[in-house]
């Protein structure tokens, strides 16, 4: 069998390994220039290559535009991802074990955020805080709502698929033997479904913090997220420091990515769940 | 004694109901923040255009629609919106097509682990850093402009940014990974079975390929086209920066109309078009993946 589909790529040959070979370029070729512009030594990132250097590096240590930016994106992404993975989980939880008129309305309603252009939704919500007046505008709150809403829909995304895949009976042996149901979905659906709840969990945090659509009516001077200090550099000029600043959430990125290649199976992996 | 039932009868009413405890935290959330917004949205974009004035005027109107209907400027960019997502589609679709056949039928795991890792990384990875990568490469005194210049290959820099192509290559790199992640399901459901009848039935590596394969991922191929689509015309990031503001697009007015000019009622229209242009190619999107997928968008 495995051989059989190794021959079928194989029979094909040139074709998919050519154009798999430019797909990957496309996606990769920037990010590995971001890493170099950040560890070159030259003042711009020119054809030929000056040299290598930390330079740059050291500049992002010292920035205060930047390492900031950096530091209030992770601290962001943090509380982000522990309020969406609480309120997440529980509503999942809710999705797929009770039958209630309506639940598949309201998978489809918390799924949404999904669909929503970006800056409409963070249109939406400026508005709102705006007129409202409560006092979220331009708000460090606000703007912990609103990244709430774009992250939740991964952590139930991924959260009802790992209930879903749960043996129910197991549980159901737990509760015959006499536990209670809390007890029971605390000592046996709970440690089952903790590796999607972590994966939801790295997808919210990642999700967060390189989140550029919904940020950016909210970001102030004060409250300025990592994407959008870079876009506001961007416009001008190429700051190698930037690019240094762009190492680090790269860095960011790859390790949640191992992380989550650990808990679920990412053969199983598709856009938002894992089924 | 009567108490007591009472009491019971709230404590069955606790206990059959209790379960919407657990959903409660998001639902009032979304219900608050993302209902309420998103209908306020649409109520702003009827009302009476007052420049600088966010509060209701009560007057509804159709004004701000009629308006980007009839100036060519917000009509044209309506166009380019769609053209450049169309686009989009149609070229991530050839380069997305053959990685994910690839991803598919790889069976070694450690090897197919390392490419879907590959792929989520330049998904997950923050769009602004990507065009960043991207813009160093096409400007002006890029990489590409500078290689051909110092190869004598070109004298003057050709303009591979702040145009339409720029916005276009852009828009490929963005939305790339997630055409790639809606075949890669499709195309791995595919049974080698079938694959070997045709080629036991004389079908070259080729035909199978074309007349087997390609008709059998026409799903994938329709569900990605279609997020593609979506994603790719609302994208605020990429025509910014790839574009330079040289190349107008729906989101960079509906910033442009309400940051810059405060005209609240106009732009919330913009958004409104935007919105319905994309959920109308997410409506197909899940009608075509539940009918392929089993109810797995």
């Amino acid at each position: 069998m495995s051989k059989k589909r190794v021959k079928e790529v194989n029979e094909l040959g040139p074709l998919i390994k050519i154009g798999s070979g430019i797909a990957l370029a496309i996606l990769l070729i920037p990010v590995f220039i971001v890493v170099l512009t950040g560890l070159n030594s030259g003042d711009h990132l020119t054809f030929p290559p000056k040299g290598l250097s930390l330079r740059w590096i050291l500049a992002f240590f010292e920035s205060e535009e930047f390492l900031s930016a950096f530091l209030f994106s992770f601290g962001l992404a943090l509380i982000v991802m522990a309020l969406s993975t609480i309120f997440g989980t529980l509503a999942a939880i809710f999705i797929t074990r009770f039958n209630f008129p309506g639940v598949q309305v309201l998978r489809a309603l918390f799924l949404s955020p999904l669909i929503l252009p970006g800056i409409v939704l963070g249109l939406a919500l400026y508005i709102f805080y705006v007129s409202t007046d409560i006092g979220l505008a331009r708000s460090y709150p606000g703007m912990v709502i609103a990244h709430m809403l774009v992250t939740m829909p991964y952590v139930i995304g991924t959260v009802s698929a790992s209930l879903f895949n749960f043996d129910l009976n197991l549980e159901q042996a737990a509760r015959s033997l006499g536990a209670s149901p809390l007890t029971a979905f605390r000592k046996v659906t709970l440690p089952n479904i903790s590796n999607g709840v972590m994966a939801g969990s790295v997808f919210a945090f990642i999700v967060s913090f390189g989140q550029f659509d919904v940020s950016l009516f909210m970001a102030t001077p004060n409250n300025t997220p990592l994407p959008i200090a870079l876009y506001w550099s961007l416009r001008y000029t190429f700051e190698p420091t930037a690019a240094a600043a762009g190492i680090f959430a790269i860095a960011l990125v790859v390790t949640s990515m191992l992380i989550t290649s650990k808990l679920v199976n990412l053969q199983k992996f598709s856009g938002v769940k894992f089924d | 004694m009567e108490n007591n039932k009472e009491k019971n009868n709230l404590l069955k009413f606790f206990y059959t109901y209790r379960p919407i405890i657990l959903v409660l935290p998001a639902l009032i959330l979304f219900i608050i923040f993302f209902i309420i917004p998103v209908v306020s949205l649409f109520v702003i974009a009827f009302d009476k255009p007052v420049t600088g004035v966010l509060s209701l005027q009560g007057e509804w109107t159709l004004k701000s629609f009629i308006r980007i209907y009839n100036r060519s400027l917000y009509f044209n960019a309506a166009v380019t919106s769609v053209t450049l997502a169309a686009l989009s589609s149609l070229i991530t679709l050839i380069i997305g097509y053959p990685l994910a056949y690839l991803i598919a039928k790889t069976e070694n795991v450690a090897r197919n682990t390392f490419l879907m890792i590959l792929v989520l990384c330049a998904m997950q990875l923050d769009m602004v850093i990507r065009l960043f990568g991207l813009m160093v490469l096409m400007g002006d005194n890029g990489l590409i402009n500078g290689a051909l210049m110092y190869f004598n290959i070109i004298e003057k820099p050709i303009g591979l940014m702040y145009n339409k192509i720029g916005v276009l290559i852009g828009l490929v790199q963005f939305s790339l990974p997630f055409m790639i992640l809606s075949l890669i399901g499709i195309i791995r459901g595919i049974s080698p079975a079938v694959v070997e009848a045709s080629r036991s039935l004389g079908a070259t590596p080729n035909q199978a390929f074309w007349k087997i394969i390609i008709p059998l991922s026409m799903p994938g191929i329709l569900a990605g086209t279609l997020l593609v689509f979506a994603i790719s015309i609302s994208s605020y990031i990429v025509p910014a920066l790839m574009g330079g503001w040289k190349v107008m697009v729906m989101p960079l007015h509906v910033y442009q109309q309400i940051a810059e000019m405060g005209k609240w009622q106009f732009g919330s229209a913009i958004a409104v078009v935007l919105f319905c242009m994309s959920l109308i190619s997410v409506l197909v999107y899940q009608k075509v993946a539940i009918r392929i997928g089993g109810g797995r968008a």
